[in-house]
């Protein structure tokens, strides 16, 4: 799939922004801060509802926007999206709350639109789908397992519409049980028929875990195909990588979402008398990891700096590969300041990629000194200044 | 226009009622005081009414012993008519979800209301609510079915299935609303979640 246009009003330093967008390679290019990886994360925000790098939505829209009589600042992310199933137009606006006095507080609302139908968030999820590639990957293979479940939960939302809901309500199914626990812990409650109020949520959170869990299994094992023998084309090793699934429970060998939701909730029975102490759900997906071998060497606590790019390299291609595989249709690739992070050999692969056919991609870069002519010639080329896109 | 700092310019009762006033939901202190500085300037009666009207809500409802619904009195009208089913139970968890269903004409039963749904998160547990107080009416009256009327989202879902766990064993038919798509709408723009619920719950013709 390819963006055609992409098309901001006052997000980030853009006041307004129409662009044409070629399938291939657009090369957007400029000094520090002037506005390019704000065009890769409008992309990755049309297609996950998140930014790669802030929490609060609100610090998306431009800080000198200025509102219309009685409306509030806000920002407009508007793309249309040629895909194998045919052309959709996608649409998210945030807009500042102001409280009854006028004054803009630290909050905003979301609008969203698709074929320019009032949508819910978890709707836009897949319509576009995309795969980022950052400097700060690297906390992929040796930071907390967060950053490992999020990799994993942010390509499944892309390519199943139904992991996106079932892992929303897993994840608030989890703060509600928390919170039930919590009440008998601290001893705000008597802890009288534990069993029944906990039924319902241990029932949901079985079912919802289950289906999470198996499609997280069926992922990685097809990841395993995919990113173990690119590690060993990047790195010019012998000995592929290998992706394992740690689960916070024993699965017995279970693989389907409904064998899988049993097993969660046997489990939960069998950890309740810790749960009640600690007053946390201590099992299921949202404590699982993954861990990254070669050979018998775990990457995550021994890999060289050298293996650990590596690595980050090849999931994140595998992540794009998995996107095709599943669907057919090629995700569009958003490299930040990444090529010149690369050593040749890495590079060259990346390279390789980035220049298939009917690939698009979109890479930011402050120098056009590191790329080889053939590459220049290849790709559109936009020159980045003060939240403005020059074509050169 | 008032701010905190002016406020010692403003004479003690003025101030008391923007400040009340400035405790109601979806009332700032701008809002506050406009409307205090209307009932300043407008006829006393106004006043009076408005501070009667208020009085008389605080004293006279109630809710009523039986379903716990908002009422005047002991018991509310639905309770007190010979003419309802009393057979029939419809469990909601607000008040305004009774005049809901009594919109539609289509029910005849009582109710009782819950004042709430269990949700952990937001500190509201089964004790919370008017749970044993249904099961005495359920053990107290001839009921025959109870229909649970709860909010179709996990809350609600949570609230209806500690209901039918207590009620099981007292022998009582507990039925669910069932979910469905719209009147008037089109399988073209529902939901999948909605869609999904409306396919599992389809009848025979």
């Amino acid at each position: 799939m390819h963006v055609t246009t992409l098309s901001l009003r006052d997000f980030r330093n853009y006041q307004r922004l129409d662009l044409q967008l070629s399938p291939g390679i657009t090369l957007l290019y400029g000094p520090n801060a002037a506005g390019k990886t704000s065009v890769l994360e409008a992309l990755y925000y049309l297609a996950t509802t998140r930014s790669p790098r802030i929490t609060a939505d609100r610090e998306l829209v431009r800080w000198e926007a200025e509102g219309e009589a009685g409306v509030t600042p806000f920002a407009r992310v508007a793309a249309e999206v040629q895909r194998l199933a045919g052309r959709v137009r996608l649409e998210v606006i945030v807009q500042r709350r102001a409280d009854e006095d006028g004054q803009l507080t630290n909050t905003s609302t979301r609008i969203v639109r698709i074929e320019k139908r009032p949508a819910r968030a978890l709707d836009l999820v897949g319509q576009l789908r995309v795969v980022l590639f950052t400097p700060a990957d690297l906390t992929l293979v040796d930071g907390p397992p967060a950053e490992r479940r999020r990799y994993l939960d942010i390509t499944l939302s892309q390519i199943d519409p139904h992991y996106v809901r079932t892992l929303a309500h897993y994840q608030k199914l989890v703060q509600q049980r928390n919170s039930l626990l919590r009440s008998w812990r601290e001893r705000r409650r008597p802890p009288r028929a534990v069993d029944d109020e906990l039924a319902y949520w241990d029932q949901e959170l079985s079912a919802a875990g289950g289906y999470v869990l198996a499609e997280r299994l069926r992922a990685v094992a097809e990841l395993n195909q995919i990113a173990g023998p690119l590690f060993c084309a990047i790195s010019g090793g012998e000995t592929p990588l290998t992706v394992t699934y740690q689960p916070s429970l024993e699965l017995g060998g279970l693989a389907d979402s409904g064998g899988l939701a049993a097993r969660i909730g046997q489990a939960l029975r069998a950890t309740r008398r810790e749960e009640l102490a600690r007053g946390q759900t201590l099992i299921g997906p949202h404590r699982d990891d993954l861990a990254f071998t070669v050979g018998t060497v775990n990457l995550g606590r021994y890999g060289s700096r050298g293996q650990q790019r590596s690595v980050t390299l090849a999931l994140k291609l595998g992540e794009a590969a998995l996107m095709r595989q599943r669907s057919g249709d090629t995700p569009v690739l958003l490299l930040d300041d990444l090529l010149s992070e690369l050593d040749a050999e890495r590079r060259a692969h990346m390279l390789e990629v980035i220049q298939r056919p009917g690939q698009q991609t979109l890479l930011t870069a402050t120098d056009l000194a590191d790329f080889s002519p053939e590459f220049l010639a290849a790709s559109t080329r936009l020159r980045v200044e003060g939240g403005r896109v020059y074509p050169s | 226009m008032t701010s905190r700092s002016d406020n010692n310019l403003i004479v003690e009762p003025v101030a008391r009622l923007i400040e009340e006033f400035g405790k109601l939901p979806g009332i700032g202190p701008k809002t506050a005081s406009r409307l205090t500085f209307f009932l300043l300037r407008a006829e006393e009666e106004q006043s009076r009414a408005l501070a009667e009207a208020i009085q008389a809500m605080r004293e006279q409802v109630t809710l009523c012993t039986r379903c716990f619904n908002i009422t005047v009195g002991e018991i509310c009208p639905v309770c007190a008519s010979p003419t309802r089913d009393q057979t029939k139970i419809c469990v909601v968890e607000e008040p305004l979800d009774v005049l809901a269903i009594e919109r539609t004409g289509a029910y005849r039963g009582l109710y009782h209301v819950l004042h709430g749904h269990i949700a952990p998160l937001e500190g509201t547990y089964r004790e919370d609510l008017k749970i044993d107080e249904l099961l005495a009416r359920v053990r107290g009256e001839p009921v025959d079915e109870v229909i649970l009327a709860t909010n179709p989202n996990t809350e609600g879902e949570a609230t209806a299935f500690l209901l039918l766990k207590d009620l099981a064993p007292l022998g009582v038919r507990v039925t669910r609303l069932s979910r469905g798509l719209p009147t008037g709408g089109d399988l073209e723009w529902a939901d999948p979640d909605t869609l999904g619920s409306a396919l599992e719950g389809r009848r025979e013709l």
